[in-house]
Parts: structure tokens; sequence; C-alpha cells
């Protein structure tokens, strides 16, 4: 029950302000916002960032990270007496292993490489940013619904990870009565093994904002929300300059658009759109139940419009050249896509590449393997591990998803014969386990459960979790209330269904 | 005139029909049915969460199954709730919570002596897969020194119903979900003690505990044989309160062979929805009961004699008494030398008959209850 005038969206700032989750910090935030502090310190006790404040080096505990020596990184910053804690994925697997220091930025190490820019992609991460807002201008001059139409000639799919049509979205919020509606950018890119949101704003943040204005153009929105992961410090630096530089074109195109940066506070769960909504909001970010979709109900109950950084990023150049060109950059599916790719590989790094391209296809645009691959992860964590037989299978949503697997972020990660599977799996399921957000049993209990059963199997040689790995993942496919509980059980089922032999 | 015009949706769950009002959840459409959907985090005076997912259902045209709780009742709908899909979810989910629960020695979920509602649906649904013990990282207020109310964390099923109610019922908001994951418990403002919180220790928190993980700390272990409705007598609301009788030793914590008496074990309303205080209580409704068993408890009238001395009287003789007093107060001073003061203690009955025996048997407008201001 929310007491009048409570100034909830405050809380999170403001705990951060207080240095996080310290005693006393919830009843100064308390009297500051009238939020009760209880709440508040449940709140703080939400985001890693929050709850475990403290100057102090955080190690990346990624897959890729972990495959380049975390666990001997942590052991050197440790020896020489340095605080370090480990961490889920930082986003930085092109620099495997990496590490952010004690202010959140990132230990310097080797940049990631992207694709040459060519004229059959549709974001060009290597080519200029380009601040004219010449798409938006376009876009208003030709006016919502032909926006709508080229986006579903297009043929767009979220490239958040659902691959949900994106016109679909777009129109929701469009029609709906009540008149405040607001355009939220899914900036909390934490899928293990991904990284290109990062990079498209680093050096392309122009085409995420203009992609941002021009869906707030056809929503009718007012207010825009970018919620940018807290530990991307550096894409935070870019998005304010570009905002700043935005600003005129926006005041004269669509009189104005307010743009509020959100930042994250260390919870992959809030990359699920409704737990970004409730961290905005100020809350704990546990996702909501669906129905209703945000595009009906969604930030303080209004119509909103939520897209990934990728997706906005896709609709300028859509504007444009037009929704056909975007369609027939694709191969199997449609438009280009932002391959992550990292691990075995040469040169890790994001590569734009038409979608629907094959694992050897974007490990060559890499540089080619690191010794001799055994299993790649097509689409971040959540889409668990394939043998290199299922190498010639096309990297877009439809084929991906009928192996069990997905394209999800497609955040590719190559693991080569040097690593045990068993392994890769527990690494995955930590993962999982550490970031459920704990509000349903399927996945808070059984994500645990998963992670003990592999344990109990590479500590013990103890198969006796291992068996009731399927009946538990059935139960938290079904059970869970979002998506993250559904594929958790993925990486291990996969291991032990593709390498039976690392479990023997 | 208002016109109250509520329309009405049919829908069929199991096969069966129902008209219920537009909005009405599947939950509540099932019960009209008597069709039992089990839950845990599900209490009619808060707003459904469907985050226990004890209540998911089959619903056509749905993906996946869908909290009963929260999802709302349409024309033509068709649920249900029979299918092996359902019972093998229930199963799992029983699993589940076992592994992450507090097992008595017979491997069940340890009662508390309150709701056993987990205990309840595994005996009903049974489980699916045995698991091992999660041992989940949760931290506990063990040094929480209030006087009343205990929480295992171990014996939580962290469906948040405890806090939901402080919150949207009571308006205290005195505890939060705490931690993310598998440590995720039931915790305060900086852990501390509850008496140093919002908590006002109205224990509401216990009675909506599916599964007793909140309880009352007096109580613990102590058996109910028999329950006896009464009416609260701490102030006039008149809330009624159903009194835990059962057969414990003298002193609480003696051994079993010592003397056994009869006394309230504890206190708890009546279901929700059933009586004026719709299942809530106050601190001193819920906890303070030790009056009606203490050793210098009043139990009969007492006149004091020429000696001095309170003696043991009959009901007519003490009234016969007090009569005599007042009626010779009256003569000699008139009515309103006397003042008639009501407890806040009595009922709205109680006190219309003090302020009527002050007015007609006796004459005076000098009646007061003590909690008028």
């Amino acid at each position: 029950m929310e007491k009048k005038g409570a100034q909830r969206s405050r809380i999170i700032e403001l705990l951060e302000e207080h240095g996080g989750m310290r005693p006393g910090a919830a009843r100064e935030v308390a009297r500051e916002t009238g939020v009760p502090e209880a709440d508040i310190f449940g709140v703080a006790s939400f985001y890693t960032l929050l709850a475990r404040p403290g100057a102090r080096t955080r190690v990346c505990q990624g897959l890729t990270c972990m495959m380049a020596g975390a666990d001997r990184r942590m052991q050197e910053l440790r020896d020489s007496g340095v605080e370090v804690e480990p961490v889920s994925c930082l986003g930085q697997c092109d620099r495997a292993p990496a590490a952010l220091d004690d202010k959140l930025e990132l230990v310097a190490g080797p940049r990631g490489a992207i694709s040459p820019a060519r004229d059959d992609q549709a974001m060009q991460l290597a080519a200029e940013d380009d601040a004219s807002y010449a798409a938006l201008a376009r876009a208003v001059e030709a006016g919502p619904q032909w926006v709508i139409d080229e986006l579903k000639t297009a043929g767009l799919q979220g490239r958040g990870g659902a691959g949900f049509p994106a016109h679909f979205k777009w129109n929701s919020v469009r029609t709906q009565q009540e008149p405040v509606r607001y355009v939220v950018v899914n900036a909390d890119e934490a899928e293990p093994a991904t990284f290109k949101d990062r990079e498209v704003m680093l050096r392309r943040p122009h085409l995420m904002l203009e992609g941002m204005a021009i869906a707030a153009f056809v929503a009718g929105a007012k207010t825009a929300f970018i919620y940018v992961r807290g530990e991307f410090k550096d894409c935070r630096r870019a998005l304010d300059r570009a905002i700043e530089q935005a600003k005129p074109h926006l005041d004269e195109l669509i009189g104005g658009l307010e743009i509020r940066i959100v930042e994250g506070h260390g919870a992959y769960i809030c990359g699920e759109e409704t737990a970004l909504l409730e961290a905005i909001e100020g809350r704990r970010g546990m996702p909501r139940l669906k129905p209703p979709y945000p595009t009906e109900a969604g930030l303080w109950g209004k119509p909103t419009l939520m897209n990934n950084v990728e997706t906005l990023a896709c609709v300028p150049s859509i504007v444009r050249r037009g929704g056909a060109w975007f369609h027939a950059l694709g191969r199997t599916e449609p438009g280009s896509k932002l391959y992550c790719i990292s691990g075995h590989v040469a040169r890790p790094g994001v590569y734009e590449l038409p979608l629907g391209v094959t694992l050897d296809e974007l490990v060559e645009e890499a540089g080619g393997y690191l010794g001799t691959p055994r299993a790649f992860s097509p689409g971040g964590a959540s889409s668990g591990f394939l043998p290199m037989s299922e190498r010639a299978v096309p990297l877009d949503f439809g084929a991906l998803a009928k192996l069990g697997s997905m394209m999800g972020s497609a955040g590719v990660v190559v693991l080569n014969d040097t690593i045990d599977m068993a392994q890769a799996a527990r690494w995955q399921q930590i993962f999982f386990e550490d970031e459920s957000c704990g509000q349903c049993a399927p996945c808070r209990i059984g994500a645990r459960v998963q992670r003990q059963a592999v344990d109990r199997w590479i500590d013990g040689k103890n198969r006796s979790g291992l068996a009731q790995v399927e009946e538990v993942a059935w139960e938290m496919n079904e059970g869970s209330i979002c998506g993250l509980g559904m594929v958790a059980s993925l990486p291990l089922q996969s291991a032990m269904k593709y390498f039976s032999e690392d479990f023997q | 005139m208002n016109q109250l015009i509520e329309t009405t949706v049919v829908l069929e769950i199991d096969g069966e029909s129902v008209e219920v009002p537009q909005g009405e959840t599947v939950l509540k459409a099932a019960r009209a049915l008597d069709i039992e959907i089990p839950v845990l985090c599900h209490d009619d005076r808060v707003e459904p969460a469907g985050c226990c997912r004890m209540c998911l259902v089959e619903v056509e045209g749905q993906r996946r199954l869908q909290p009963a709780c929260t999802f709302k009742a349409s024309p033509g709908m068709k649920v249900r709730t029979d299918t092996e899909r359902v019972a093998r979810h229930r199963r799992g989910l029983l699993s589940l919570y076992k592994a992450d629960h507090r097992l008595d020695e017979a491997g069940k979920p340890v009662s508390r002596g309150v709701h056993d509602m987990l205990a309840d649906h595994i005996a009903t649904y049974g489980t699916g897969p045995e698991l091992e013990p999660v041992n989940a990282p949760r931290v506990s207020r063990e040094h929480d020194t209030n006087p009343y109310i205990q929480f295992d964390p171990d014996a939580c099923v962290v469906c948040g119903l405890c806090v939901r109610y402080c919150d949207e019922v009571e308006a205290v908001s005195a505890i939060t979900l705490l931690g993310r994951g598998s440590a995720t418990t039931i915790g305060t403002a900086d852990q501390r003690n509850l008496l140093d919180t919002s908590c006002e220790l109205c224990g509401g928190c216990i009675a909506v505990c599916p599964t007793g993980a909140m309880t009352e700390k007096p109580s613990l272990a102590l058996p109910t044989e028999q329950i006896v409705r009464s009416t609260c007598n701490f102030c006039g609301v008149g809330c009624q309160l159903d009194l835990h009788v059962a057969e414990v030793p003298v002193t609480i914590g003696a051994p079993a062979s010592a003397k056994q008496t009869k006394r309230v074990t504890r206190v708890t309303s009546p279901e929700p929805g059933t009586t004026v205080n719709d299942g809530n209580l106050c601190i001193k409704g819920r906890f303070s009961y030790e009056f009606i068993n203490h050793d210098e408890r009043l139990k009969e009238p007492l006149i004091r004699g020429a000696d001095g001395q309170l003696h043991p009287a009959t009901w007519e003789q003490a009234i016969a008494r007090v009569a005599e007093g007042l009626h010779g107060v009256k003569q000699r001073h008139g009515a309103d030398a006397l003042g008639f003061v009501s407890s806040s203690r009595c009922t709205g009955e109680e006190n219309y008959l003090m302020q009527k025996l002050s007015r007609a048997a006796f004459g005076t407008n000098n009646c007061h209850q003590c909690a008028a201001t």
C-alpha cells in the first residue's frame, strides 16, 4: 500500500547515494521518500551492487571468463592484496577474463573485434555514428502507420532474445485507449556471453537514440526511459553525451522527448521486461505475471513500448532504406544481426552478419577456431549447449528453437575439447542459481537443486542428483513465472544429453 | 436511484459450468463449484500474487499453466484442474518445496502448531522426484527478543503472504522479502528486533502463514484439544476469538508427568469473512490471554466483611450488597451523587446496559465509559 506522495522510484538511486545496504541507510531513505523502511531494506537486499556495497575488484565468473582462467586471475589479485569478489557475467566476454575495478570501471584489457562496415549491414558498428536524425525526420514526415507498416515489411524480430515481431508491440501500444504511454529501452544487457548492446551504445549511441525517438513518436510517448546495466559505466557516458547532441533534433522534430536514464544495480533478472519495470518503479526486480503485457499495462500501469537496444538500432535504417531492404539482408530470417562470439575463437567480438549464418561462417569472420571445437552455446547461458554436429544449423530464432535451444541474444560461445562439459554446465547453473529472483519456488529451489546435482557429480562422482534433472527441469519449465526459471536447467540438460561421456 | 449493473460470465471448470461475476478469478469460480484448487500464498484479504505456483491450472488457449488465484474468468473459458499435467506439476512443485523445508523425524514438513498446508498438500497430492535437502543459505533473526512472534526461515515457503498482509491489511509494513534467489527470506529493516520496527505485534503474519513459519513463541509445540469461541473483551469492537484449550503441564516446559491442567494455549481469529473482525486480531486479542488462567484472577464475587477481609459470596448476595449501598447514597445525597463508569473492556451491549442502569434505575446522567473522550 503506497503512502500518498511516496517517492518510490527514487529509492534505488538514494540507496546508492547512501552507500548501499548499510545500517541506517534504509531509515534515511524512508525519511526522504515516505516509503516504508522495511520495504526499502528489502529492495536494497535484492540488488547485488547495493546489497554488497564496497570498493573492491569484481571478477567475472561467466562461462567465457571461467574458460579463460577467471579463477587464476582472482587468485593473482588476492595474492597481490586486492580485495576481490566473484560476480556474474559482466558482459565483457571479448576481454575474458574480465574484471571491474573498485569504481566499477573496466580493468583495461584487450578490446574485442567488430566487423568492418559493409553495405549489407543495418547497424554498421564500424561506421561513424550519424547524429543527423534524418530517419526521425523521415518517420515524422511519413507518419506512425507508415513506420509500423515498414517494420512489418522488414520482419524485424525483437533482438533481446524472444524474437517477437516488433511491429506487433509498436502497434499494440499505439492503439491503446490510455493517452499516457512510455517507451523503455532495455539496455540491461546481462545474458552471459552477450555484449552487443554494449558496442551499439559505445559506438553508435545515436542509432539507438534515433530508434528510440521514432518509437516514442509512433507510440505517442512523451517520456522514454533507458535502463542501462549499472556495470556499463562507459555506455552511460556515451549515452549522456549523445543525448545532449540529440536534444535539439528531438525538440525540432517531435516537440521534445524527456529521456531518463536509470542504472541497473546488479540483477540479471532485470533484463526480463517486467522485472525491469519493477526496478524502474523502485521495487525488487521480480517479474510480473503475464498477462497483462507491458504494451497494455507496463510502467506505472501505463501502456509501455519496450525494446532491446539492438532492436531500436535497426529502426533508423529500416526507415531510411525501407522494410524490404532490411528484410532482404537476412538469410533464413529477416535482417542483419549482431552476433557476439567468444570462447575458443581467434578474435572474439561482435559481428554483424545476415541472420541465419552458420557457426562456421561466424567463426571464420572471427578468425577461426582455437583448438578442436567440441561444443557451442548459440545464444547465451539460457540456450544451453549444442554439439559440433549441429554446426551447420542456421543461427536464427526458428532453427535453434527446433533443436530445443534458442537464438536468444546471439551470445555465441565456442568450447574446445579441453573443456569438461560437466564443469561448463556447472558454471552456467551457478549463474542461474545466483540470479534467480527468488519469487517463485520452481526457479528459486529448482535452480539450486540443479546446481547441487552437478556439484555432487563433479565433487563426489555421485550421480543421485543427475537422475532427477529432467523431472526437476520439467517442473521449472511448467511452474516458473518467467523465462529465467523456464530455461534455467538447459545448460545441464543439454550437456548431459550431448556430452554424456562427461557424466560417466 | 442507484442501479448496480452486474454482468456475469459463464465458464467451465473440469467440464462443469459455473456463472460468476465479471472480473472474478478462476480460483473463486472453482470454489463456487466446490472444486479444490490448492494454494499457499493466497488470502482473500490481500491482492493475489500468483507466486507460490500451487494453484496453476490448464486454461484452454493458454500455452502455459496459469495461476487460478489471479487469472480472470472470461466467457466460454475452459479450465481443467484434473489433468495429468496439473497433477504432475503439483507433485514436482511439492518435491521442491519439501527439499527446501525443515522436516520432522518422519520426513514430513515440520509442524509448528498452526497451519500445516504444505504437509497437507503433500498428503493430498503426493510428491514427484525424491530430492536431497537444498540447505538454502537463508539468514535468520534468532536474536529477535520480541515476546510473541517467532520466525523459522527453514519452515517458510517464501510465499510473502505475511509481507503482503502486513502491508495491505495492517498498513504497517514491518517486514519484507529479503535477499534474492535461494537465500530469499522474510526480514525486517536492518534485521532489527520486531520491537524496534513499525511492527505492532498483531500477529497477523502468524495467522496467514500457510506453514507455521511464523508462530506464537509462548505457544510453540503446544497442542489444541478443543476450540472455544469467545468475544474479545479488551475493547468494544466485539472481535470474535477462538480460544485453543488443551491439558498441559501447570508450568509450561515442565516434564509431561507434572500436574496437568486445562488451559488456553493460543488464541486465533475465526476464518476471515465469517465474523466482524474478518480474521484479524490485535496484539491484545491474540497474545494477552494469560489472565484467563492466572492464579490471582477473580472468579467469584467477594464481599468485605466486618473483619476487613474479603469473603466469597454468591452473586445474589453481592448484587444485593451493591444495590443497598447505591440506594443508600441516593437516599442520603440524591441520584446525582452517583456516577457510573464502565470499562473499555465491556462490549457495546454491556455499555448500553450500564447507561440504562444509570439513567433508568437510578435516575442520573452521570454515566461514562473510560474509553470515551
